[in-house]
C-alpha cells in the first residue's frame, strides 16, 4: 500500500523543452510528466527554447501527435496547463523561427529571457531537459 | 440519469466542471470520487495515488493523482479538509474508477469547517444536472465505461 500514498513536500521543478516538430515523439511526455508533478504539489514551469518554442506557435501543436493516430500534443499541453503548469517561451529563440511575441497560443504564461531561465535553473529544486 | 452516455446522480455534490463528486456521510465526513465525465476523459486508469491519511488539504490542493495511458493530473479538491481514508480497493485496482465511477470512491475526507460549509461550494440536484449536460455539450464529451 505504501507506494499508493503521496508524501512529497512542495518543490519547484523546471522542465527545459528543446524538442519540437522535428521530433514529435519527444513532445508528449514532458507535458504528461509536468501535469503529474503539478498534481503532486510541485510548482512546475516549462521553459521552451531552441526548437521547443515552435510548440507555442498557433497551429503547430494542434497538428502533431507523439505517435501515429495518438492524442494531439495541444491536448497534452492543455492538460498540463489545467493541472497548474506554467509555460515560458524563450524570447531570444523566437526570431530564429520567425515567431513574434504577439502570435503565441493562449496557454503561454509569459515570454522570458535567457537570464530568466538562468534564475529558474539556479533557484529550482529539480531541473529536467527534454 | 444520463446525458451523452454520462451517468449523473442528482443526490451527489459536484464541482462546477464536474470533475469530482462528493457525498455526505453520517459521521460528518465526505466521500470523494471521480465523475463519469472525468473517468471517460482519462481513459483506462492505471495508477491512483492518494495523499496520506492525516494530511491537510486546503482548497486547490489535490486529494489524489491519477495516471492513465494518455492523461495525468489531479483529483482536485474544493474545500479545506484532512484526508481520513483512502479506498484501498481502488488503489489496488484503479480500473474500478472506469467501471463504476460512483461506487469506486477515492478518499474520505474530514472537512475542516464542517460538511455544510464544504458542500456550500458544490452544486447538486437540478442545478448540477443542467451544468453537467452543458459541460458534455460544450466539450463534446461522450462517456464510455471500462470493462474488465
Amino acid at each position: 500500500m505504501e507506494k499508493h500514498f503521496v508524501d512529497h513536500e512542495e518543490q519547484s521543478v523546471v522542465i527545459v523543452m528543446t524538442s519540437g516538430p522535428s521530433t514529435p515523439q519527444r513532445c508528449a511526455t514532458p507535458f504528461y510528466l509536468g501535469a503529474l508533478l503539478s498534481s503532486m504539489d510541485a510548482d512546475v514551469k516549462i521553459f521552451f527554447t531552441m526548437e521547443g518554442v515552435r510548440l507555442m506557435e498557433p497551429g503547430v501543436a494542434e497538428n502533431m501527435a507523439a505517435m501515429e493516430g495518438g492524442k494531439r500534443i495541444i491536448e497534452f499541453i492543455r492538460d498540463a496547463k489545467t493541472a497548474g503548469v506554467k509555460f515560458y517561451v524563450c524570447r531570444p529563440a523566437m526570431p530564429g523561427y520567425k515567431m513574434e511575441e504577439g502570435n503565441l497560443i493562449p496557454e503561454v504564461t509569459a515570454t522570458a529571457s535567457a537570464g530568466d531561465l538562468a534564475d529558474l535553473i539556479l533557484t529550482s529544486d529539480r531541473l529536467l531537459f527534454f | 440519469m444520463e446525458f451523452h452516455g454520462c451517468e449523473f446522480r442528482p443526490e451527489l455534490y459536484y464541482d462546477d466542471e464536474y470533475q469530482v463528486w462528493a457525498r455526505r456521510e453520517d459521521d460528518g465526513t465526505l466521500t470523494v470520487g471521480m465523475t463519469d465525465i472525468s473517468q471517460s476523459i482519462a481513459g483506462k486508469i492505471l495508477h491512483v495515488r492518494v495523499r496520506r491519511p492525516g494530511t491537510r488539504r486546503p482548497p486547490g490542493k489535490p486529494v489524489a493523482t491519477i495516471e492513465s495511458g494518455k492523461w495525468a493530473g489531479p483529483v482536485p479538491n474544493f474545500f479545506d479538509c484532512v484526508i481520513a481514508e483512502a479506498n484501498e480497493e481502488v488503489l489496488e485496482d484503479p480500473n474500478l474508477l472506469n467501471i463504476e465511477p460512483y461506487e469506486a470512491w477515492i478518499a474520505r475526507v474530514e472537512p475542516v469547517g464542517g460538511p455544510e460549509a464544504a458542500l456550500s461550494v458544490m452544486l447538486t440536484g437540478e442545478q448540477a444536472w443542467e451544468g453537467y449536460k452543458a459541460r458534455c455539450e460544450r466539450d463534446n464529451i461522450t462517456c464510455e465505461r471500462g470493462i474488465r
